[in-house]
């Protein structure tokens, strides 16, 4: 028994040398099959959730993203809900919106950015509908998220 | 009669190092450079002495029989390296070292391993990585950093935090910078307090699904990026993670020659701890040879070594494999040992077998980095600027 | 979740001073693994019982309390500092806490039922005034909410548990002393995150007047 254990650690303390080098080597082929098997995404509350539907407004398209409502266990009670503004060359000075985030065919809510300030101003219709939490110039457009409480 | 052998174990010869070096040499030549020169001369002089530098060291570590010693230097080259190539990266890309809105809206912020523990829950319940990162490809990508973690588990287990962690290079450097300790007395219960910190931020990053330790403690961001003040809330967590760099990274390190940040905060070692069972390598002491001096209780940079450990033969979970008790047991009574192999046994063969995983493990992880770090200290010297 | 962190932070605690009673316990009845969760059931349903009453009274101490102030975000900021300050301690300083389950021993010697025993031992262990149940005390009488009361105390009570749960298998606690000061060096972190909450409602509380 005691040699068997001996022979596995040296085996074992071997395949450390060629664990370090494929590591390294197959580090793109591993980082692939690892998110491909894992399945795992980005955090809906970092990444904005998916986008529901696309505006098309001519030069720019709005991207209205899922309501997210995501909590360890289950759905928080508040939320938010993501529209990004694309590409950034093709956007109008002021932006003006109406978001239907829930898809009942009814308006839940009117944003309107300046874009050369970031100020935004919310229309409130749907009474889950809160504040804007935030409004942010990113490199190819604006994003804003709306905050919601839940149903 | 017996006579009195040296006992303390001393490197190989200098045909066996050669031999092996020139193993290593052919490995990191490949890993370096990845098949090609750069054309650039600034590239090429990078890669040059990069090479240079880890072969020289390497030959050393086997030369003189000596680990921590040449370790440490390539070691906190590594983290100075990373903090000079890390800000030059990110005043190219965004012009400040703060952290924009729109990087995290974008999912581009570099992650490191020190958000991995804070991860592990949510994947396991929601599939989702509760940080605003890239999953593949882009600087410093979540999976790349998994897959570099779950390598160096297998191959080092928590040997990770003084072989490859370029933050506890830090630390480390600092801790060397006094001959002796203003600070000696340190109550051991402090070893615990990183697991306490493990299990809090895992937990209420689990809980508020975002990434505390990143938002709330990380000394590095002082060196890395960290968020623009515009509240009173990041005034707040910025006062705490300033305090904890120049508390744990610089001060208490210099004061008391310990890794102090490491021993007494860092969550990721804590972690390594616990994981580190499914790996091979440890530190074990040769009961029959141990006088008992101590020397290795006083020396170990994150209080590993305890008089209970002389009684057992083996360090606290703590350890990091740095070296620095082998180096400086006068019996030569510490070593590397192969878990499952007898002891004292062949620990010549144990402490190479080691060596080899670990160095190559620093070497390759560190090479561009490096190799970065010294083309943006050329460029300075050369246009005055360390960006383009 | 607070309510489970408090919990989770104070749970080594408890296992520290309800083991004594409850490992001589089993190992005197003898009995397997299968007994021993029985027993340990019992420990914990008699906590849960103790947990669940201090919530109602928390509820009615925040009612009578809180109910009628209008700066009550100043007075549980000074709370939430007083007793994250004193968790602080108890975390990082040897002190001792009173804890009715110290007196475990001698109710469980005093009790002849041998099925109330661990139920007992339970609801004595849920009767406790240290930092951190003060601290999930404060926090609860602050909401004004029966439900939110019973629900942060239920969660209190599940953070402790946690801990209990490898006790049936006796041996597997070499590590309880290791696991104590981790816990208690949680419970100071959680205290550090209560001082902040406590800073900013004293903060708010005060720009409020």
């Amino acid at each position: 028994m005691p040699k068997i254990r001996s022979i596995a650690g040296y085996m074992w303390a071997g395949a450390a040398i060629i664990i370090v080098l494929a590591t390294f080597f197959g580090s793109g082929f591993f980082s692939r099959t690892l998110v491909a098997a894992s399945g795992v995404k980005i955090s809906p509350l970092y990444s904005g959730g998916e986008v529901m539907r696309s505006v098309d407004h001519g030069s720019y398209k709005a991207l209205i993203h899922r309501p997210v409502f995501d909590a360890l266990i289950g759905e928080s009670k508040e939320g938010f809900v993501q529209v990004n503004w694309e590409p950034l060359a093709g956007l109008p000075p002021v932006i003006e919106e109406p978001v239907d985030y829930n898809g009942d065919g009814k308006e839940d809510f009117s944003i309107r950015i300046d874009t050369k300030t970031g100020k935004a101003t919310l229309t409130r219709i749907n009474p889950l509908v809160l504040s804007v939490i935030n409004t942010v110039k990113l490199d190819n457009g604006w994003v804003v998220r709306v905050q919601l409480k839940k149903d | 009669m017996k006579t009195d052998t040296p006992q303390v174990p001393r490197g190989e010869g200098l045909g066996r190092t050669i031999i092996l070096t020139a193993i290593t040499a052919v490995i990191t030549a490949v890993m370096f450079s990845q098949g090609k020169i750069p054309q650039d001369p600034k590239g090429a002089i990078a890669l040059i002495l990069t090479f240079l530098f880890a072969n020289t060291l390497f030959f050393l570590i086997i030369y003189t029989g000596k680990t921590d010693r040449y370790r440490a230097v390539y070691f906190s080259t590594f983290a100075v390296m990373l903090i000079v190539s890390f800000i030059s990266h990110m005043l190219e890309a965004r012009g400040s070292m703060s952290l924009s809105e729109a990087k995290v809206f974008q999912c581009e912020v570099p992650f490191c391993h020190l958000v991995i523990p804070m991860t592990l829950v949510p994947i396991a319940l929601t599939k989702t990585i509760i940080f605003p990162g890239s999953l593949i490809g882009g600087y410093a990508s979540i999976a790349s950093m998994f897959v570099l973690w779950i390598g160096a588990t297998l191959a080092l287990g928590r040997g990770f935090c003084s072989w490859s962690c370029f933050y506890g290079g830090l630390d480390d450097g600092f801790s060397r910078v006094l001959k002796r300790p203003v600070i000696k007395k340190i109550n051991p219960k402090w070893i615990y307090l990183p697991f306490a910190v493990l299990l809090f931020v895992a937990l209420t990053a689990a809980a508020y699904l975002s990434p505390t330790y990143c938002i709330w403690f990380c000394p590095f961001k002082a060196v890395t990026e960290f968020n623009a003040v515009t509240s009173t809330e990041i005034l707040i967590q910025t006062i705490i993670f300033v305090s904890l760099f120049i508390g744990l990274v610089i001060v208490l390190p210099v004061l008391t020659k310990r890794r102090t940040q490491c021993a007494f905060l860092c969550p990721f070692g804590a972690m390594q701890s616990l994981t580190n069972k499914i790996n091979v390598f440890d530190v074990r002491i040769d009961k029959e040879k141990c006088v008992k001096c101590k020397r290795c209780i006083q020396v170990c940079p994150t209080l590993s070594m305890s008089e209970e450990s002389l009684e057992q033969g083996r360090t606290r979970i703590t350890c990091m494999k740095c070296g620095k008790c082998i180096d400086s047991c006068p019996k030569g009574a510490i070593s590397y040992h192969i878990k499952g192999t007898d002891i004292p046994g062949k620990r010549n063969t144990y402490r190479l077998l080691f060596l080899f995983a670990a160095f190559l493990f620093l070497a390759i992880f560190s090479s561009h980095i490096i190799q970065d770090g010294i083309v943006r200290i050329l460029k300075l010297v050369t246009t005055g600027s360390m960006i383009s | 979740m607070k309510g489970f962190f408090l919990g989770l932070s104070n749970g080594v605690t408890c296992v520290a001073y309800c083991t004594p009673v409850l490992i001589p316990y089993m190992l005197g009845e003898g009995k397997g693994v299968a007994q021993n969760f029985v027993t340990l059931m019992q420990f914990l349903l008699g906590r849960l019982a103790g947990y669940l009453c201090f919530a109602f009274i928390t509820w009615l101490i925040g009612l009578s309390i809180f109910g009628g102030l209008g700066s009550k975000g100043l007075i549980i900021g000074i709370l939430y500092i007083i007793f994250s300050c004193l968790m602080m301690v108890y975390a990082f300083f040897r002190i001792d806490v009173p804890c009715a389950a110290r007196s475990i021993g001698y109710v469980a010697r005093k009790i002849r039922v041998p099925l109330l025993i661990p139920v007992a031992a339970g609801l004595l262990s849920g009767i406790a005034l240290c930092p951190p149940f003060l601290l999930a005390m404060t926090d609860a009488a602050g909401k004004g909410s029966l439900s939110y009361s019973l629900f942060f105390f239920f969660m209190f009570f599940i953070g402790t548990s946690v801990f209990f749960i490898p006790i049936p298998f006796v041996g597997a606690l070499r590590r309880l002393q290791a696991l104590q000061i981790v816990g208690k060096m949680a419970a100071g972190i959680v205290g550090l995150y209560y001082l902040y909450t406590g800073i900013m409602a004293v903060i708010a509380g005060a720009e409020g007047i």
